[in-house]
């Protein structure tokens, strides 16, 4: 009897305690892993193995439960959904055929409502003498079927995918950021990302390969340029700007911020949206308003992805190597760092955040 | 899967090889391989196969990627016989290569000249134009191999220089215009007749060792040729070589020889003259070798090589003329004088001596009817390291990938006529040993110490690059890569004479085709 009660206790106070929303990071591993991180512990929670994923497991994209995950594997060829407390597969789409080989880069997002999810693909006919580069598309599945629900062809040059927050729209970030209606994925709008800055500014270099919006529901990247009028032997003519895209309004604003004398590789905004922090050598925050700089460290080694809490107090950088560094978002001090297993590498995939209840 | 493509590649060695009896003729190949995806057309031609012309190692490159991605199997044997017959049916002519073989040659130091910016940024950003401007093909073909470019490599439309514009539309567009136009398939060329059977005069300088002399024996063997090489250096060192060789289509020579230590492979083209240029390099470090000038021991008379060429005044010292046919007296230079050491048709070496009044500069010493160049000089107003500018790679410690080294040189100049450094007229007088070091090239690499973890400079010239990997002693655990001064010092007449040239100590080079 005492043993029982002994179990049961703990797990009757579960019951009764209200549901406790906890944060997760989920880095993606070479070859075929999925590593989700207990941020509370500091420790790897789980580590889900993906059958036929190599070399990398690339883009994760998280159900608003937190229980499942979209995932882009098998040289960007497939998307498989992952069971997140099992483990297990529980489908997997295999987005070319024998006549075509249909890549999905860098681009996936799901809908609000969990419904559909939208990929950018980039199509190529495969023929027995020669290949035949299509037309780069957005394409819109059944979530529950993996069934395609609509398809429109879309610039090319696109990387990262985002819903805005209520669902409408699709947002595709290219040589210019392309506005997609949602039911269709027709293009309907596009705001200027090379044609920004205009007289003053040269057209900005912008390359947006991680997808880390879902925190702060709004997309953002370091972009490059110079003073249109500036002198080349002049240090201060090379600028870097903080492009920010809010998934809830629908706002693009892109921001001279610094001058370039260090690159980032990626940025992501704080909840609050009141920052913005930068990665690559240093990790670096900037206030989200002014784009001005606020502070800088320099890091042990490059790290090509950043994230932050749902409470914004602390900042996550992963990818490249095989550790998560753990920094203190107001000092950018190092709070901690979690080793990834075996030292797998996450090279260039996205580290990403999800909340589940417990 | 593109692990194995260096494993094959580095078997271009077989490309040397006689072929066995057993190995399926080229014909049948095509017939019962290659028409399995290209299917003969109504006039019975094969679509891309026929649809454009290539060097040796093009075709072989082509080859290697039926057999790396679309699941070819062909043996050792196979593949060679191919690559013989596609370049001896479907290659260039020697002048079509001309102003790029040094990418044929592997030649470490190249300016690489796209024709305008548009073509540098859309094709010479990835890989040398040379690779483009030594391939002919029809316009459909062209427009394939564009497909087969973002089809194969689909972020290459992401990269810079690329994200930057239309890059698709550039491609098909003023790209697939300027290359049918400029590169177009032409007319096949007729592969050599001639048999290259002889004995060969060589002459050439070596970088780090200078220059040398000797003889090459081609005897034809089936369809190849049986190859032994004798080298003679000015340093009194010699080098032997045995192994094979072949002429691919209209005159590509390609040889893969042996010391019993070192395989060198020769890259050379039968020129016009009836001469063979081109280098030679260790087939394990193509950064090491050497360009060859040679010719048929029963050719036109002429002079291949003097050494050294330059003489300081109020001085004696050997020269050695290197040819074929050599025969006459020598005709010398006011304020020059000589003796005759020994002569055959191949070598004639002469005790020659400068007068301390003698002018300086460029003259010309004769032998009979022949002429070659040599500078006489007093003292050298500079001294320059050559190549400028230039890379080495990390690589080793266990790792798949050698370390790519350096080799520099010093040459030794005067000011000329205008007494001024670095204009026209300055004369160059020659190679010359020096003293070597490097140094951090500035700010940035001394606070990362580059000269002490890049690599080392030896005393010949040739520096090593540090091993491959993250380096734990370096900050942010770096690799040993760094940004150096490669420092040159020669002392002459109690001054001291300095020349500087820059080494970006890099990384490996991860893909590398037979042409870069």
């Amino acid at each position: 009897m005492r043993t029982l009660t002994a179990l049961l206790a703990p797990a009757l106070l579960a019951a009764a305690a209200p549901a406790q929303a906890r944060d997760y990071l989920i880095a993606p591993t070479r070859p075929d892993r999925l590593v989700i991180v207990d941020t509370e512990a500091m420790a790897v929670d789980k580590v889900i193995t993906i059958d036929m994923a190599a070399p990398l497991p690339s883009l994760p994209v998280v159900s608003a439960d937190g229980r499942r995950a979209f995932v882009i594997v098998a040289q960007n060829e497939e998307i498989v959904e992952i069971d997140l407390e099992s483990g297990e597969e529980v489908q997997r789409l295999i987005l070319g055929t024998e006549q075509e080989r249909v890549k999905a880069l860098f681009g996936m997002d799901l809908s609000p409502d969990g419904t559909t999810l939208a990929v950018y693909e980039s199509p190529v006919g495969l023929f027995k003498n020669h290949f035949e580069v299509r037309p780069t598309r957005l394409s819109l599945y059944d979530t529950a079927t993996g069934a395609l629900k609509a398809r429109a062809e879309a610039p090319r040059q696109v990387t990262v995918i985002a819903y805005s927050k209520d669902g409408s729209r699709i947002y595709g970030m290219g040589r210019e950021m392309h506005v997609f209606d949602a039911a269709t994925g027709q293009k309907v709008d596009e705001l200027p990302i090379h044609g920004w800055g205009k007289g003053e500014y040269v057209q900005p270099d912008v390359l947006d390969a991680w997808s880390q919006f879902e925190v702060a529901g709004m997309v953002t990247t370091p972009f490059y340029t110079f003073r249109e009028d500036g002198d080349p032997e002049d240090p201060e003519a090379y600028r870097t700007g903080l492009l920010t895209l809010d998934l809830e309004t629908g706002e693009m604003v892109m921001k001279d911020a610094e001058a370039t004398d260090i690159f980032y590789f990626s940025t992501v905004a704080d909840p609050a949206k009141q920052r913005i922090f930068g990665v690559y050598n240093q990790l670096a925050s900037f206030d989200l308003e002014t784009r001005a700089p606020i502070k800088r460290v320099n890091l042990p080694h490059s790290y090509y992805s950043v994230n932050v809490s749902s409470d914004g107090s602390t900042v996550y950088i992963g990818g490249t190597l095989g550790n998560i560094g753990v920094y203190d978002a107001d000092t950018l001090e190092k709070k901690g760092q979690i080793d990834l297993p075996d030292g797998h590498s996450m090279s260039l995939a996205s580290v990403r955040l999800f909340t589940r209840d417990e | 899967m593109s692990r194995i493509a260096p494993a094959l590649w580095t078997t271009c060695a077989a490309l040397a090889l006689a072929l066995p009896a057993h190995a399926m003729e080229p014909q049948d190949i095509l017939d019962r391989v290659c028409t399995t995806c290209h299917a003969p057309r109504a006039d019975g031609s094969l679509p891309r196969i026929d649809d454009g012309r290539r060097t040796p190692e093009g075709w072989d490159m082509t080859l290697v990627r039926m057999m790396r991605n679309h699941g070819v199997r062909m043996t050792g044997e196979e593949r060679a016989t191919m690559v013989r017959h596609l370049a001896d049916t479907r290659g260039l002519s020697v002048a079509e290569t001309e102003g790029w073989r040094y990418i044929l040659e592997q030649e470490p130091v190249a300016v690489d000249e796209a024709p305008n910016q548009d073509m540098a940024e859309m094709c010479a950003r990835c890989h040398s134009f040379a690779r483009v401007a030594v391939q002919r093909r029809t316009r459909e073909d062209w427009a394939h191999m564009i497909h087969f470019h973002l089809g194969q490599f689909p972020t290459l439309e992401y990269q810079a220089l690329a994200r930057d514009r239309d890059w698709w539309g550039i491609a098909m567009g003023d790209v697939l215009d300027f290359l049918a136009e400029n590169y177009g398939y032409g007319e096949r060329v007729a592969s050599l007749a001639a048999d290259l059977s002889g004995a060969w005069t060589v002459a050439g300088r070596m970088p780090g060792r200078g220059d040398y002399a000797g003889t090459m024996h081609v005897m034809a063997e089936g369809t190849d040729y049986e190859v032994h090489l004798d080298l003679g250096f000015a340093d009194g060192s010699h080098a032997h070589f045995d192994g094979r060789g072949l002429v691919y289509g209209a005159g590509e020579w390609r040889a893969t020889l042996s010391d019993g230590e070192t395989e060198i492979r020769q890259v050379m083209a039968l020129g016009a003259d009836g001469a063979l240029s081109g280098r030679w390099f260790d087939a394990e470090s193509d950064v090491i070798g050497a360009r060859m000038l040679a010719a048929r021991e029963d050719g036109t008379p002429r002079i291949l090589g003097v050494s050294p060429g330059h003489l300081r005044l109020g001085e004696a010292a050997e020269i050695t003329l290197t040819g074929v046919g050599l025969s006459g007296a020598p005709v010398l230079p006011e304020g020059v004088s000589a003796e005759l050491v020994s002569e055959s048709a191949t070598q004639v070496v002469l005790r020659v001596t400068a007068a301390a009044e003698a002018a300086v500069g460029p003259v010309t010493l004769g032998l009979g009817d022949l002429a070659a160049p040599l500078v006489l000089y007093d003292r050298l107003d500079r001294i320059a390291v050559v190549p400028e500018v230039t890379i080495s790679r990390v690589g080793g410690n266990d790792g798949p990938i050698a370390k790519v080294p350096a080799q520099f040189e010093v040459v030794g100049y005067l000011n000329g006529p205008d007494g001024a450094p670095g204009t026209e007229d300055d004369i160059l007088v020659g190679h010359f040993p020096a003293d070597w070091s490097t140094e951090d090239f500035d700010e940035v690499a001394a606070a990362m110490e580059d000269a002490r973890f890049a690599g080392v400079i030896d005393g010949a010239g040739r520096f090593t690059p540090g091993d491959a990997g993250p380096n734990p002693e370096r900050p942010m655990t770096t690799n040993n890569a760094g940004n150096l001064w490669v420092v040159a010092r020669l002392e002459q007449a109690g001054e001291v004479l300095e020349g500087r040239a820059q080494l970006f100590a890099t990384v490996q080079r991860f893909v590398d085709p037979p042409i870069r």
